[in-house]
C-alpha cells in the first residue's frame, strides 16, 4: 500500500457550480499535502467526503485501500480530523471534552494528550465558552492528534492562531511526518503551506486545477508591490519589467503584481529616488487571477 | 424595520403553536362543556357540585371554581386558568431567546455592529413579542366565542375582551421576567431554566395561596393578581387594580433588563460575580464515565436527569396523595353525564383512578422529557458535535442506538422512582394498590418517551429544524384525542391515532396488548427509519 488518498472521478454536486468535481487526486503515504485554493473553492467540501461524512454525487474516494464511505468507521480509526468550523460545546470544560472523544476514539493515551497541550499552551481545565477562537483551533489540533493517526486532515488548522502557536503547529506537523504519519491540509494561504508540505493541489471553483511538487510553484509565487517615488513614476521602465502584470500608476506611486525574481525590478529602480517600498503576498484570488489570464 | 422583521420571524413558531394552543383550549373547552356537564339546570347543577369538589383538590394548580354551571365559569377555570401557566412558559423561552440566545450565536454582535443600537435591538423584542401576544390571545378569545355561540352558550364579548387583555399583561410580566433573569447569567440555558423555575415557583405560591395562608408572599406572584380578575362570569369583573398592577410591573420590569442591557458587556452579566478560577491544567479529565458508551451521554445530563427524578418523584406522590379525596367526590356525583363519562374512560376504583390520574399525568410529562432529548440531538447536529462524535470511529448507528438507550435508561430511573413514590404514598392513604399491576404499568411507560424519542430521531436526522415543532404537534394532538374522544364519543380508531391512547389504562383493567405492540410498533419503525435516514443524509453539510 502506497497511497494514503487516493479518489477517482469524486464529485459532489450542490447545484449552481457549487461543490467539487471530478477530482482525481493521489497522496502517497508520508507525504504531507497541500489543498490550496481560494474560499468557497471546495476545500471543505472535499475533506467531508474524505471524512465520509458527507456522501459523493459521483465518484469515491479511497483511504488506505479502505472506501471512505462504506468503511467510515475502518477509515476513522486511521485518521485524525480538524474540521473547519468548530463544534459548540458550550460550558463543557477542555478536559471534558477531550476525555469524551478519548473515550469515542478508546486508542488515546493520556501522556499524548498532555503534552499537546503543553505545545500548544492551552488549558485544558477551562470551559469551551470562555475559550477564544485561537484556543478552540488549539482544542480542535489536540483532538486531531491525540491518538497519533497515521493520516491527520486538517481543514484551515492555522486560522485564528498567533504567529508563535502557528510555529508551533509547524513543529508538530513536521514531527508527525516524521513519525510515518501523512498530511493533508487545506489552506488559502499560498505561503502557509510552503512552510510544510512537500505538493500542494490547487483546487478553484470546485475543480482540481493542477498538482505540483512546492519548488515548481514558484512560478506562481506573487508579490503585490507597491513603490512610492519622490519624482514621476518611470512607467516605460517599469512596464519593461519582466514578471510585473497589471501596473498601476497614480500620482507618484506605482503598484503592481510581481511573479518570480526581484533582480529585474531594483535594476529597473536604480537611480529613483524611491521613498517607499512595500511588496506583501496577495490573496490567493488574485495570484489565480493573474497567473490564469496571463497563461496562454 | 429590518430588526422589526427580522424578530417576527424569530416568533413565528411561537405564534402558530399559541395560537393553536390557545384556540384548542378555548374552543375544545367550551363545546367540550355542553357534552359533559349536560343541558337541564338540574344537570348542571350537579355537575358544578361535582366540579367544585373536585376543584377543591385541583386548587394548587387550577383557580377556585364559580359558576362551574355556565360555560363561562367553566372557561374561566379549566381553560384559561392552566393557560396562564403555558403562556408564562412561552414568555420565558422567548425572552430569554431575545435576551441572551441572540448573543450566544453571535447575532446581536452583527446586528449591533451594523449599527443599531442596543435599545433599538431590545426594543424591537419586545415590541413583537407583544403584538404575537395579542394576536394569539385575540385569536384564541374570537374562536372561543364561536364555539361558544355554535353550541348555544353565548359567552359576553367584554368579558372574553377583559380576559383576553388580563392573559397578555400576565404574560408580558413573565416576558419582563424572563428578560431580566437573561441579564444575569451568561448562558440562554441557565436563563431559560432559572426564568422558568421562578415563574413555577410563582405559579405554585398562588395555589398554595388558595388553600392555606402564605403571607404577603402571594402579592409577589404575577398568578396571583391574575386570578383577581373574573371577568367573564356574570357576577365577576376586571380587577383594574390588579391589571394595573401587572401592567406595571411588567413595564418596570422590561425597562429594567433593557437599562441593563444597554449597561452591560456582550457575553457579560449585569451583576458582575468574581467568578470561580479554574485549576490550569493540561491533562484530560479523570472522570472514567465520559469515556464509557451510553454511560457518558447520562453522565453529561445527570444533573438534568436528577432534577427530574425528583420533580416526578414530588408530583407523583402529590397526585397520589389526593386520588382518594378526588375520587369520593366524582363518584358520589349525582350527575349521570359524568358517571357515563367516567364508564366510558373505564374508571371505577382507587386504582384506575391512579392510571387516569397519576399516568396520564406522567406521560405527558415523559414526552416532553422526550422531545427535549430530540431538541438536543437536533442541535448536536446544528452546533457541529455530532460531526466531532462522527469523525472518531464511531458508526452513525451507534449514535442512534446510544441516544435511545441512554433515553431509555434516564425515563427508566424516573419511571421507577415515581412508580416507588406513588405506591408509597399510595398505601400510607390505605389505598390497596396491586403492586404487580402497578409495576407492570409501570415499566411500559417508558414505552411513550420511547416512541416519541424514536419518532423524533427520525425528524431529527430528516429535518433537524423542525423536528421539534413537528414532534410537539404530534404530543399535543395525542394529548388532546385522549381527552376528547370519550367527550365527543368518537370511534375508538380515532383516539388511537394517539400515542398516549395505545398505552391503554393497565391500572384500571388489563394490558392492552395491542396497543403495547403498537407502541413497540412506533418505536421501532421510528427506529429502523432513522437508521436508515441516518446513513444517507450529509452531516454538517
Amino acid at each position: 500500500m502506497t497511497e494514503a488518498i487516493e479518489t477517482q472521478g469524486l464529485a459532489k454536486d450542490y447545484g449552481n457550480g457549487r461543490g467539487i468535481f471530478d477530482l482525481q487526486l493521489s497522496v502517497p503515504v508520508g507525504e504531507v499535502f497541500g489543498f490550496l485554493g481560494p474560499n468557497g473553492a471546495g476545500k471543505t467540501t472535499t475533506i467531508r467526503l474524505l471524512m465520509g461524512l458527507i456522501h459523493a454525487t459521483h465518484g469515491g474516494a479511497r483511504i488506505f485501500g479502505l472506501d471512505c464511505d462504506r468503511d467510515s468507521v475502518a477509515v476513522k480509526r486511521k485518521v485524525g480530523y480538524c474540521p473547519g468550523e468548530l463544534p459548540q460545546f458550550g460550558g463543557w470544560r477542555g478536559a471534558e471534552i477531550v476525555a469524551f472523544v478519548a473515550g469515542l476514539r478508546g486508542d488515546v493515551e493520556d501522556a499524548s494528550i498532555k503534552a499537546l497541550a503543553q505545545r500548544l499552551d492551552l488549558d485544558l481545565g477551562r470551559r469551551y465558552r470562555e475559550y477564544s477562537h485561537g484556543n478552540k483551533q488549539k482544542l480542535a489540533l489536540v483532538l486531531a492528534f491525540m491518538h497519533k493517526p497515521v493520516l491527520v486532515i486538517l481543514d484551515e488548522p492555522t486560522t485564528g492562531l498567533d504567529p508563535l502557536v502557528q510555529q508551533e503547529f509547524y513543529g508538530i506537523v513536521r514531527d508527525a511526518r516524521a513519525g510515518g504519519s501523512t498530511i493533508f491540509v487545506s489552506s488559502h494561504v499560498l505561503s502557509e503551506v510552503e512552510h510544510i508540505c512537500d505538493r500542494v493541489g490547487i483546487v478553484r471553483e470546485g475543480r482540481l486545477v493542477t498538482v505540483s511538487k512546492l519548488e515548481d510553484l514558484v512560478g506562481m509565487r506573487a508579490f503585490h508591490v507597491e513603490i512610492e517615488f519622490a519624482d514621476s513614476v518611470p512607467t516605460e521602465e517599469l512596464k519593461s519589467v519582466p514578471g510585473l502584470d497589471q501596473l498601476r500608476v497614480a500620482d507618484h506611486r506605482a503598484s503592481g503584481i510581481l511573479r518570480g525574481s526581484f533582480e529585474p525590478l531594483m535594476s529597473a529602480l536604480v537611480g529613483r529616488r524611491v521613498i517607499g517600498l512595500v511588496s506583501r503576498e496577495p490573496s490567493l484570488e488574485e495570484i489565480f487571477l493573474t497567473y490564469y489570464e496571463t497563461k496562454p | 424595520m429590518t430588526l422589526l422583521r427580522i424578530a417576527l420571524k424569530q416568533q413565528r413558531t411561537g405564534l402558530i403553536a399559541m395560537t393553536l394552543l390557545g384556540v384548542v383550549t378555548g374552543a375544545l373547552n367550551a363545546v367540550a362543556f355542553v357534552q359533559i356537564a349536560g343541558t337541564s339546570p338540574a344537570e348542571r347543577l350537579a355537575f358544578a357540585r361535582s366540579m367544585e369538589i373536585l376543584g377543591a383538590q385541583l386548587s394548587y394548580m387550577l383557580p377556585v371554581p364559580e359558576h362551574l354551571d355556565t360555560v363561562a365559569g367553566y372557561l374561566q377555570w379549566r381553560a384559561f386558568g392552566f393557560l396562564v401557566l403555558i403562556l408564562g412558559i412561552w414568555a420565558v423561552i422567548s425572552s430569554t431567546g431575545s435576551g441572551r440566545g441572540d448573543e450566544e450565536r453571535g447575532l446581536v454582535e452583527q446586528w449591533l455592529a451594523a449599527g443599531a443600537s442596543r435599545a433599538r435591538y431590545i426594543a424591537a423584542r419586545v415590541i413583537v413579542f407583544a403584538l404575537v401576544a395579542a394576536f394569539a390571545l385575540a385569536a384564541t378569545m374570537v374562536l372561543t366565542a364561536i364555539a361558544a355561540n355554535s353550541s348555544g352558550e353565548p359567552l359576553p364579548i367584554a368579558g372574553l375582551a377583559s380576559t383576553g387583555l388580563n392573559l397578555l399583561v400576565t404574560t408580558l410580566l413573565c416576558f419582563g421576567l424572563g428578560l431580566v433573569v437573561a441579564q444575569l447569567v451568561t448562558t440562554r440555558r441557565a436563563a431559560g431554566f432559572g426564568a422558568a423555575g421562578l415563574v413555577i415557583a410563582l405559579f405554585f405560591i398562588n395555589g398554595a395561596s388558595r388553600s392555606s395562608d402564605v403571607g404577603p408572599v402571594r402579592w409577589l406572584s404575577p398568578f396571583y393578581l391574575y386570578d383577581r380578575s373574573k371577568p367573564l362570569t356574570s357576577d365577576g369583573a376586571l380587577d383594574l387594580g390588579a391589571v394595573s398592577a401587572l401592567t406595571v410591573a411588567a413595564l418596570v420590569l422590561i425597562a429594567l433588563a433593557v437599562t441593563a442591557f444597554v449597561r452591560r458587556d456582550l457575553w457579560g452579566t449585569a451583576i458582575s460575580l468574581a467568578s470561580r478560577t479554574s485549576r490550569p491544567t493540561t491533562a484530560p479529565s479523570r472522570d472514567p464515565f465520559l469515556r464509557i458508551p451510553v454511560v457518558a451521554l447520562l453522565r453529561q445530563q445527570w444533573l438534568w436527569i436528577v432534577t427530574w427524578i425528583l420533580g416526578l418523584t414530588a408530583l407523583s406522590a402529590f397526585l397520589a396523595s389526593i386520588i382518594k379525596t378526588v375520587i369520593d367526590a366524582l363518584t358520589s356525583s349525582s350527575t349521570p353525564i359524568m358517571r357515563a363519562y367516567f364508564e366510558r374512560a373505564g374508571l371505577g376504583g382507587y386504582d384506575s383512578f391512579v392510571g387516569a390520574i397519576w399516568l396520564s399525568t406522567i406521560m405527558l410529562i415523559l414526552s416532553a422529557y422526550a422531545i427535549v432529548q430530540v431538541q438536543s440531538w437536533s442541535a448536536d447536529d446544528a452546533e457541529g458535535r455530532l460531526a466531532t462524535i462522527l469523525s472518531a470511529p464511531v458508526s452513525r448507528a451507534r449514535v442512534i442506538l446510544e441516544r435511545l438507550i441512554a433515553l431509555l435508561v434516564a425515563v427508566g430511573l424516573i419511571c421507577a422512582a415515581a412508580g416507588i413514590a406513588v405506591y408509597w404514598v399510595a398505601t400510607s392513604q390505605s389505598i390497596k394498590l396491586d403492586g404487580s399491576k402497578l409495576a407492570l404499568a409501570t415499566a411500559l411507560l417508558v414505552l411513550i418517551p420511547l416512541a416519541f424519542a424514536a419518532i423524533g430521531q427520525l425528524l431529527a436526522v430528516w429535518r433537524p429544524r423542525i423536528a421539534l415543532v413537528l414532534l410537539s404537534t404530534i404530543a399535543v394532538v395525542s394529548y388532546f384525542l385522549v381527552q376528547f374522544t370519550p367527550l365527543f364519543q368518537w370511534p375508538e380508531w380515532v383516539a388511537n391515532l394517539s400515542l398516549f391512547s395505545l398505552y391503554g389504562m393497565p391500572m384500571s383493567g388489563e394490558v392492552n396488548w395491542s396497543g403495547i405492540a403498537g407502541l413497540i410498533g412506533v418505536a421501532v419503525a421510528g427506529t429502523i427509519g432513522a437508521l436508515f435516514a441516518v446513513q444517507r443524509r450529509d452531516v454538517g453539510a
